[in-house]
């Protein structure tokens, strides 16, 4: 159990900058996601932590000792790694005692430690075999069966479910939330799936080439994101982003107004809102355009126009018809709205 | 699978074993032919007259009362101290696959997780200097040994041995290590092992089978190498191939010949043994696929 800190920690490869002055506090127990596009520095960033890259710059705190220095089997973490890496020469009941062995924990206590850890991943009927013979779902199990099998200060998980499919994704994620509510270890989760991040999350930290770009909790980055890439990153579908001016609290853009907006300032900007928070309607709106194109989503439509350059959707129910061309108007209140700066791409205070 | 080849017709199932035979006869027929004769006498297994006689054996029957004689093994064994060329050959193999296997499973494991730059570059020169005929190598080390004073003793041939092997050693181990994927020794290192831990309890267990194979390699380098050996080592160092020649340059003595097919059949037996015992790695370590979790 322990808090980890990240003091304006930096990675970088030659003139190549992988982790730009990342500076994070995780409190104890905490389970904290990384979320962000593919190649933005979070393994980086976990692999610093573990200690299997080095620091360029900055320092990172375990409890209370800085672990910059240190090498990986002294920091007392355990990590998932994305390809599992398991002992393939290793039966799954002895690929989870490992950690037990090279630490030297005396071995009278090996038994009843692992038969744990794999009573916790559910792995009974499994246990004398090879890697080789478990499917997808169970090595990645075992992968997690051995870093609960000590207790760690920290865990660290790279996509962990990333090489599983869809339905077991679902069960599989419900299992970490449920094994880490249990046994209340700071965890670190980096994924790029917003979904995951959103369902597993206290905290969660949004990254983009190598920055932080937001820190809070799910909720948090939903409702209020920082700026046009947290909006457009974050929610299924992403929030509706459109450019245009703003001059005395109206928003003009091409196909869409919005009036009673904060009158405070003016310039371009970009305008973002939800697909769920607008709604269609027969009379005047804010939008009244030609319709793009229509998605039955199942429990909704999907009407999309195009309005200067961005794709701009709203659910609405699903007997909704209309034809590809005709002008379908939507109502956006100023309420539901997000102002961006658009050279900048910060939210603009309201 | 066996379903499948049950559906094969049958004339090619035939064609088909008829050549897997054919190819057996041939194959082996060489050896059989040597062991038959070795327990035969030169003018037998040489014969002028009829070939068949190295089959029945008149001669043999004639100056020893039956088709068999052990003379031949007799000869090279106590009379010429075969014995002695077979430990040195042991000591110059067990060495020199030893020192290789070590150098090359440290440097091979090291190239390959370095992400050095210039490792290709440093494996194919490598791979040049093995390209090299080994005599071109040799006759350069004569004039240094003799002048050092270590010409003619084991371990100066083991060491260059040694470093004729060490090349195709490094390279072969650096591409078994390769195919094993980084996260298991990170996993390792992260659930408390050292660097050199991960290599042994993690890695060297998988890489086993890549060992072995390598190690069958250096194996028979040294063990079948003339070049150097007959060059570097003196009459009463001799390994077993040089013996077998030496054995075979005196043809004008009567019945030496016959000492050096003795000595060859005594000198494959050891490879039968070996590649038995080892089948099952050197088979998973050629297809190299096995080693990957
Ligand atoms: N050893 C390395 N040398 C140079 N660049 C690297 C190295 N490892 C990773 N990178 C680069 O750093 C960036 C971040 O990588 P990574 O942290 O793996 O991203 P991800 O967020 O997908 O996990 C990528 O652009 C990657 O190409
Ligand atoms: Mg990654």
């Amino acid at each position: 159990m322990a808090r980890l800190q990240l003091k304006n920690v930096n990675k970088r490869w030659g003139s190549f900058v992988g982790v730009d002055n990342f500076d994070l506090d995780i409190a104890d127990q905490e389970f904290l996601v990384l979320l962000g596009p593919s190649g933005c520095g979070k393994s980086t960033t976990m692999r610093m932590i573990a200690g299997l890259e080095d620091v360029t710059d900055g320092e990172i705190w375990l409890g209370d000792r800085v672990v910059n220095n240190l090498e990986p089997k002294d920091r007392d973490i355990s990590m998932v790694f994305q390809s599992y890496g398991l002992y393939p020469n290793l039966s799954v009941y002895e690929n989870i005692r490992f950690p037990l062995r090279v630490r030297k924990v005396p071995k009278e206590q090996h038994h009843e430690m692992v038969m744990k850890a794999i009573d916790m991943v559910e792995l009974n009927d499994f246990m004398d075999r090879r890697p080789a013979e478990l499917s997808g779902g169970q090595r990645q199990r075992v992968a997690l069966g051995r870093a609960i099998v000590r207790k760690p200060t920290v865990f660290l998980m790279d996509e962990p479910l990333s090489n599983l499919d869809a339905k077991l994704r679902v069960s599989t994620r419900a299992q970490i939330k449920n094994l880490q509510s249990k046994l209340k270890t700071t965890t670190v989760y980096v994924t790029h799936d917003q979904i995951e991040a959103m369902t597993l999350a206290d905290r969660v930290v949004v990254m983009n080439k190598g920055k932080i770009q937001q820190v809070g909790t799910p909720t948090d980055i939903y409702d209020n994101p920082a700026n046009t890439f947290v909006a457009s990153f974050i929610g299924s579908p992403a929030m509706n982003l459109v450019e245009g001016r703003l001059e005395n609290g109206v928003f003009q853009g091409d196909g869409i107004r919005v009036e009673g907006l904060p009158a405070g300032s003016s310039g371009n900007v970009t305008l973002g809102f939800r697909a769920e928070d607008a709604e269609i309607v027969d009379g005047a709106g804010e939008i009244s355009a030609p319709m793009y194109s229509i998605e039955l989503l199942g429990e909704a439509s999907m009407i999309t126009w195009r309005l200067g350059g961005s794709l701009v959707s709203i659910k609405t129910n699903k007997e909704y018809r209309a034809e590809i061309g005709d002008t379908v108007n939507a109502r956006i209140p100023a309420g539901i709205c997000h102002l961006f700066d658009t050279a900048s791409g910060e939210r603009i205070a309201q | 699978m066996s379903n499948l080849a049950n559906k094969k017709p049958p004339s090619l199932v035939a064609l088909s074993t008829v050549f897997v035979l054919f190819w057996l006869v041939v194959a082996a027929f060489p050896f059989l032919w040597t062991m038959w004769g070795s327990f035969k006498v030169e003018g037998d297994f040489f014969s002028r007259a009829d070939w068949m006689n190295a089959i029945t054996g008149p001669v043999t029957e004639r100056q020893h009362g039956g088709p068999f004689t052990l003379d031949g093994y007799r000869g090279a064994w106590i009379e010429q101290e075969f014995w002695r060329a077979v430990l040195n050959t042991g000591i110059v193999v067990f060495f020199t696959v030893v020192i290789s296997l070590t150098l090359g499973t440290l440097g091979g494991y090291a190239l390959a997780r370095s992400g050095f730059k210039y490792t290709f570059w440093l494996l194919m020169a490598a791979l040049v200097f093995r390209a090299m005929p080994h005599v071109t190598l040799v006759s350069g080390y004569l004039l240094p040994f003799f002048q050092m004073n270590i010409w003619g003793y084991l371990p100066t041939t083991i060491i260059v041995l040694v470093a004729i092997n060490q090349p195709f050693t490094l390279w072969m181990l650096h591409s078994f290590f390769l195919s094993i994927p980084k996260d298991l020794d990170e996993a390792a290192m992260v659930d408390g092992c050292t660097r050199f831990q991960a290599f042994r309890l993690a890695i060297i267990p998988v890489m086993w089978p890549g060992v072995v194979t390598t190690g069958l390699f250096s194996f028979l380098l040294a063990y079948n190498d003339f070049t150097v050996t007959s060059m570097l080592l003196t009459q009463e160092n001799a390994t077993m191939i040089p013996k077998i020649n030496s054995f075979l340059g005196s043809t004008q003595e009567e019945g030496k010949v016959m000492y050096a097919v003795a000595a060859v059949v005594s000198a494959i037996v050891p490879l039968f043994v070996l590649i038995l015992f080892f089948q099952r790695q050197i088979v998973s370590g050629l297809t190299a696929g096995a080693v990957k979790g």
